[in-house]
């Protein structure tokens, strides 16, 4: 009989990446999520292009393109990519069983936790990574040249960083009901509340600004000084969500335009004939915006991840 | 002789009901200990405690010396687990799965290597070791539950039914690798709704309902705890008046009854009488075509025990 010694913390923590990786690159869902990124990034890509030849209309050279397209999947994308990605990561090891043998091993719960997570995040990187590739090599054969592809690093990590705040909340549900049903169930809940509540709010209320205190799309606001005074105006200026899930986006405008401002402003119904307009509520630098809205998805990931860790930490399996 | 698993005043509740109840148990090194009890008896909630998949109410448990409690590793490093139906990962192959296991127990790149084929050919299990482990049956499940117990040749094996869904040649397979086991110098703790499988490789036993503990000694000397009637049934080709008369002087005999050329002899000891009884057969002009002592296995013993404890319970 061989007298074994602990395995280092880092041996620990690469095996159960490995487990989780090997879980991940396998999972239909991911895949198939995966195929219906790539169908839409192409959709994307294709659609304007596809337009213009059937009213012949030539596809003009748009050497931002790139830079303002991000990853192709939006807020919906970063939620979906975070659901099928983690929903069974600690919840569906105690619905199987398979959480047994692994508890049992000679690795603390903390390791578990932190190389499932990190599978789920290289799991993302590398999805995310091709889908930008993918975007980027597209754009320049439609588009011609691009500009600033040198910051689609910014892209990716904020994409990441979105998507890891949907991850902390569905892990937390996954691992305090230990059922995939309800981390799901309660995923998308959060998921489509935020995004009527904010819409609904930021249009008509003069509260939108709470919502950038919430996971998601955030506020409504737009890009410039002073907010558009009629339809026309509220369909073409640039319009900027500042919650978690525009982080990406929003760091490349502000690196691009630093010194740009935030307007926010709601819908104001005046009547049958007048119709609507839009009253300015406020405006705040978009460097504050950025940084507010890092800063909350700090927090939410940190709050949840914490919760997740802890149900796992405490957990007994009694069946 | 030093202890491999000892427990405390163990107990465990889930809500009112308590599965494990001032549970004080005893398993010596080196040994293979049986862990007896009818469904619901505590013996799985007790393992769970001991792996730290559950913790204790009241009371404590020391592997090998050490207190179990939360995520103690250097305590699992010497704990190889098998739990009962053990369920893995589908996705992953059994080669993967064993690879990473392997390397939480420290086993180096080489030992994995050399070491995994073994084990695989070892469980019987060895030319699908690459195949997805969902696509194993129950029983190839079962024999990989016991490959990764013994994966890292740990010093204390606690293996919680691991005949279950096996077949009756994966049973006898696996009792005899657990009788290997302990050849290498492991500790076995064997949970076990077979009695037979207990009798045939444990050489200590505990007996255990409503989390309680029974007894726990050496099976010889729990079977000779439990005063009880063993009876010795016989088969002679001729049956006379004579042979019945001298058997029932025999002063161990309590009861001769008879059945064509069949004897059911009840006997008031626990010694092994059955030359005495097949010499008087014999010096009565008999000849035996069988016998067969009854009364005095662990089965016996085990069905005296949860009758008695059932009774007390009942009362």
């Amino acid at each position: 009989m061989t007298k074994r010694t602990r395995a280092s913390w880092r041996t620990n923590f690469l095996a159960v990446v490995r487990y989780e990786l090997l879980w991940n690159i396998r999972k239909k869902k991911i895949l198939g999520v995966l195929i219906l990124a790539f169908a839409l990034a192409t959709l994307t890509l294709a659609l304007p292009v596809v337009l213009n030849n059937l009213n012949n209309l030539k596809t003009e050279p748009n050497p931002d393109y790139v830079i303002t397209t991000g990853t192709g999947i939006g807020s919906f994308g970063f939620f979906l990519f975070a659901l099928v990605s983690v929903m069974n990561s600690i919840s569906g090891e105690f619905e199987s069983g398979s959480i047994v043998p692994l508890l049992t091993k000679p690795i603390s719960r903390t390791t578990i936790y932190l190389g499932k997570i990190f599978a789920a995040l290289l799991t993302m990187l590398g999805a995310y990574t091709l889908l930008i590739i993918y975007l980027a090599a597209g754009g320049y054969i439609i588009y011609g040249p691009q500009n600033n592809l040198d910051l689609l690093f910014i892209t990716l990590l904020g994409s990441i960083v979105s998507t890891l705040v949907w991850m902390s909340i569905v892990l937390a549900a996954g691992s305090v009901s230990k059922s995939s049903m309800l981390a799901a169930l309660l995923g998308i809940g959060v998921w489509l509340g935020l995004n009527i509540t904010s819409g609904i709010l930021s249009a008509f209320s003069n509260q939108a600004a709470i919502m950038t205190y919430a996971p998601g799309n955030g506020a409504s606001g737009t890009l410039g000084t002073s907010p558009p005074t009629n339809q026309t105006n509220l369909i073409t200026m640039e319009s900027v969500s500042t919650g978690t899930d525009g982080i990406a986006t929003n760091l490349i405008t502000y690196v691009l335009h630093p010194s740009d401002n935030v307007t926010f402003s709601k819908i104001e119904i005046l009547g049958p004939r007048e119709g609507i307009r839009r009253v300015a509520l406020y405006s705040e630098p978009l460097s504050m915006v950025v940084a507010r809205s890092i800063a909350v998805a700090a927090v939410y990931i940190f709050v949840f991840n914490f919760i997740a860790w802890y149900a796992l930490k405490r957990a007994q399996v009694a069946e | 002789m030093s202890l491999a698993i000892e427990t405390a005043n163990l107990t465990k509740r889930y809500g009112r009901l308590t599965a494990v109840d001032k549970l004080s148990l005893n398993v010596s090194a080196n040994t293979i200990h049986g862990f007896l009890g009818p469904n619901g008896a505590g013996k799985t909630t007790t393992i769970k405690v001991l792996v730290g998949l559950l913790k204790p109410d009241e009371g404590e448990a020391r592997i090998f010396g050490e207190e179990v409690s939360g995520d103690k590793a250097d305590v699992k490093l010497k704990i190889g687990y098998m739990p009962e139906l053990p369920k893995f990962p589908k996705h992953l192959k059994g080669s993967e799965l064993l690879d990473i296991y392997g390397r939480m127990y420290g086993l180096s790149e080489q030992q994995r290597r050399d070491e995994l084929p073994k084990l695989f050919d070892s469980v019987g299990l060895k030319g699908r070791e690459n195949d997805l482990i969902g696509k194993y049956s129950k029983g190839m499940q079962q024999r990989l539950g016991i490959a990764q117990a013994l994966l890292s040749e740990p010093e204390l094996v606690i293996l919680d039914e691991p005949s279950l869904g096996l077949d009756p040649v994966g049973m006898v397979e696996v009792r005899e690798l657990i009788k290997g086991v302990v050849k290498a110098g492991m500790t076995v703790f064997l949970s076990s709704h077979l009695l037979f499988e207990v009798q045939q490789v444990c050489s200590h036993v505990t007996i255990i309902n409503r989390g309680v503990a029974l007894v726990s000694d050496t099976i010889e000397n729990v079977s000779h705890k439990i005063k009880g009637p063993a009876t010795l049934q016989i088969e002679v080709t001729k049956l006379t008046k004579t042979l019945v008369e001298n058997l029932r002087k025999l002063p161990f005999v309590t009861d001769v009854k008879t059945e064509d050329n069949k004897l059911n002899i009840s006997l008031g000891t626990q010694d092994d009488v059955r030359s005495q009884v097949s010499e008087t057969i014999t010096g009565s002009g008999g000849t035996i075509v069988s016998m067969n002592l009854t009364g005095q296995s662990l089965e016996d013993v085990f069905m005296q025990l949860i009758g008695k404890a059932g009774e007390e319970g009942g009362q």
